[in-house]
This record gives C-alpha cells, structure tokens and sequence, in this order.
C-alpha cells in the first residue's frame, strides 16, 4: 500500500540521499546536515516512545486516539513506509493490530451481510467485533473501525463509512446507495425499522410509484428489507433490518 | 402511530425462551427474496426443533398454523397480533425435509412431520442405553413395553415409526432384532 506525502517513515535510507539532493540546490549542506540530524534524533526519540507506551496504545483507545492524532499533526503516517505496514506499525505491532480488526470488520459484515443487505449499523458492528475480539481485545472505538475501513479501501470490496439520518453504518457491498434508498433508510431508523408506501408519500411527497418501486427494490432486489404482509394498518410493510435491534 | 417495539426474547407459559427474532412481524411472512427466505426458514427450522425437544412433541403438522393445539406458543405471536400462514409452514416443512431434520410421517403426503430433534441414530444409542441400564438386555420387550414403560424413560411416548428406525440402525450392529408375533409386534 502506498501513501504519498511527507512522513517521517518515508524518509528511510535509500530515499533520504536522493530527496537530499533535491534539497541541497536550495539549502546550503550545512542546513542540511542539521535537518537530517535533527530527524534521526527525532526518529530515536518517537521510537523510544512508541515501544514504550505500545501496550497502552494497543488497549487504550484515547490513548491511541491521541496518538494517532499525534502522528497526524506531525506528518507521520503510522500505517506508511516501505516495508508493508511500515517500520511503525512493525514497531508497534500496530500493523498487525490494524491487519487483524479489519479481518474482524469484513468478518462481520461478511456474515451479517444477508441478514442486512450488506448494510449495518456502526454500534452493531462495534458490538459483534468486540464479541469476536473477546475479553483480551481491549476496547474498540467507532474512530478505530473508521481508520481500519480506510486500510480496507485498496481490496476495493466497497467498505465505506456511510451517514444515513445522524447515524454511522458500513456499507460492505460495492453497489451504491441510490437517493430513494438513503431517504428510506432514514425514515425507517425513526420508526424502529419499519417503513410503508404511506409514509414516503405523506412525509416526503412522493408519488405511488416511486414509493413502490423503491421499497419493492429494496426487498426484492437488494434484499435490505423484510417483508410483513400482516401488517395491520397498511397490510404491506417494509422492515429494515439494519434498523431493527434484536438480540442474539 | 405504531409504537416502535424493541425485540426481545420471551419466555413462554410452558417456560421456553423464545428467541428475540419471534418478536419481529416479519418472520412470520414468507419473503419474496431468496436468500432472505432462507435465513428464515433456517431460523424456524431451529426454533421448531428448539421447542419439540422443550415438550416432548413429535408430529407437526401443516394444519397446526391454525387450529390451537400444543403448537401455538411458537406459530403464532399474539403479543405482536402474527400467525404463521399454512403455505409458510408447509415451505418450512420442505426445508427440515430436505435437510434431513424431519420426514414426511406417514409416507407419501406433505402435510404431516415426524421431526427429528434427535436423529434416527441418536434414538438408536438411547434405545440401547435405556435397555442396558434397566437390565433388559437379552429380553424380549414389545413396542409397547418401551413406549409406555412404567418408570417415564427418554423412550417415552416415542412414535413406532420413530422406534422402528432406532431399532433398524441397531440391527445393522447386531444389538437388536424384530420378532413378529402375532399380538403385537416386538423385539
């Protein structure tokens, strides 16, 4: 994996002489020499620091929120570098932290993904995670599964961070969300998962057919909803089932 | 404006828990989409067994969705006002056939299901358990004596089709043999 810009864990031997090169037409060699000692010295001293707090990094999620941060506002890029995953993430183990949640994350989503037309709800997903992860896991935070979706991009399995309404979910399947569907998946979280033509038309103006059209796609084609036709006031009614909470 | 209901499990009058997903309206509707479907038919098929073991019951019938009986705690939900529909219970049944779980009982029709909660060959070690430790061993018993034993046993009111399997699988091993006799059949 590739990423671009200025970090420190670009800067490894081979590429530091040449990007010097490039820096010696403006700078004067003694500038230079400074700057690269200044790195190195820099380098030792985030070394140091990262196998010293990496057990706390690994259990702690402000911590490791914080650190992140860290790495960011300085132009470090943990995940970066390169060897795979980086002499940071080698460093912290972080790479292999990282490697197994989002093993964790596509397991889940992987699973639930009939059940929700691979769609699900971001405190759902955090849940069964830290199920998977068990006791010894350490606790997992909504920023951990949204910078361990980032990684996740290159397999191009379409893992996106959606909002719908003021909620988080995961999208895990490559088609997108179209407009119609997005407002129905908004209208249901409001209404405990379920949904009916009536109230597409009512609240939102639209006309019978599109309300019918959208939600019959929903069920039939993209399987994210359950059909009740028992439903007592309209006979017909859609259940979102990343929108309902049931329990195991 | 229907109130939103948080779907929870239940424990029934007869103290089975029911699983949170009997309190979701549309389980008990037959979905339009395959591989939805299948999950609920998978669920049923689970809940089904789940509740035959709980009571002891054997036979489920297609008829069962909708005259009251002993079926009732688990095809209908009448906290939620849902029933499961006969169509939707004779599309279950197929599954539980077709997964080896449960058959058609009496042969040659799809309405009835001896359920299988404990296979053929379960039966079949319980059978020679039972036996053996009641000192039966090397006797000879009639069906009657099993199903109806004085002390209440496992065996207990177990069909004789049911009875007749369990027995076959321990021929094959030698540990038992049919005798026809005359009034009433026995081993």
């Amino acid at each position: 994996m590739h990423r671009r810009g200025v970090g420190l864990a670009a800067f490894d031997r081979k590429q530091t002489t040449k990007r010097f090169e490039e820096l010696s037409n403006s700078i004067s060699q003694s500038q230079v020499t400074h700057l690269n000692n200044q790195l190195a010295q820099f380098r030792t001293a985030l070394t140091h620091f990262a196998s010293t707090h990496r057990d706390k990094i690994k259990s702690d999620p402000s911590f490791r929120h914080a650190f992140q941060q860290m790495c960011t506002s300085i132009g470090v890029d943990p995940l970066a570098g390169p060897r795979k995953g980086g002499w940071w993430a080698e460093l912290l183990g972080l790479g292999d932290w990282q490697y197994e949640l989002g093993v964790q994350i596509v397991d889940v989503c992987v699973s639930t993904r009939e059940r929700n037309g691979g769609l699900i709800e971001m405190a759902e997903l955090i849940r069964m995670v830290s199920k998977l992860r068990g006791v010894s896991g350490g606790s997992i935070t909504e920023d951990d599964i949204v910078q361990s979706i980032k990684t996740l991009e290159p397999l191009g399995a379409g893992y996106q961070v959606v909002d719908i309404s003021g909620r988080k979910m995961v999208r895990s399947v490559v088609k997108e969300l179209d407009d119609d569907q997005t407002t129905i998946l908004g209208l249901a979280q409001e209404h405990g998962g379920r949904v009916v033509e009536d109230m597409l038309i009512q609240r939102r103006q639209w006309s019978r057919e599109r309300a019918r059209t959208a939600l019959e796609n929903m069920l039939l084609r993209d399987g994210l909803c359950w059909l009740d036709d028992q439903d007592e006031e309209c006979g017909r009614a859609y259940w979102v089932t990343s929108a309902m909470k049931w329990e195991a | 404006m229907l109130t939103t209901m948080a779907l929870s499990t239940h424990t029934t009058s007869t103290g089975f828990l029911l699983p949170s997903i009997h309190s979701a309206p549309p389980f008990f509707t037959q979905q339009p989409n395959p591989a939805t479907e299948a999950i609920v038919i998978e669920q049923w098929t689970k809940l089904i067994l789940s509740y035959a073991r709980h009571r002891n019951l054997f036979y489920l019938r297609v008829e069962d969705a909708e005259t009251g009986g002993d079926w009732d705690e688990v095809l209908r939900n009448d906290r939620i006002n849902r029933r499961l529909p006969p169509t939707h219970l004779s599309s279950i049944l197929a599954g539980m056939v077709a997964k080896n779980v449960a058959t058609y009982e009496p042969a040659k029709q799809t309405r009835s299901v001896l359920l299988y909660w404990r296979l053929p060959e379960e039966w079949a070690e319980v059978l020679h358990q039972w036996a053996s430790t009641t000192g039966q061993m090397n006797t000879i018993m009639t069906f009657y004596e099993i199903t109806d034993p004085p002390v209440n046993s496992p065996l207990t009111n177990i069909p004789l089709p049911l009875l007749r399997k369990a027995i076959t699988i321990l021929a094959k091993s030698n540990r038992a043999q049919i005798i026809a006799i005359a009034d009433g059949e026995g081993l």
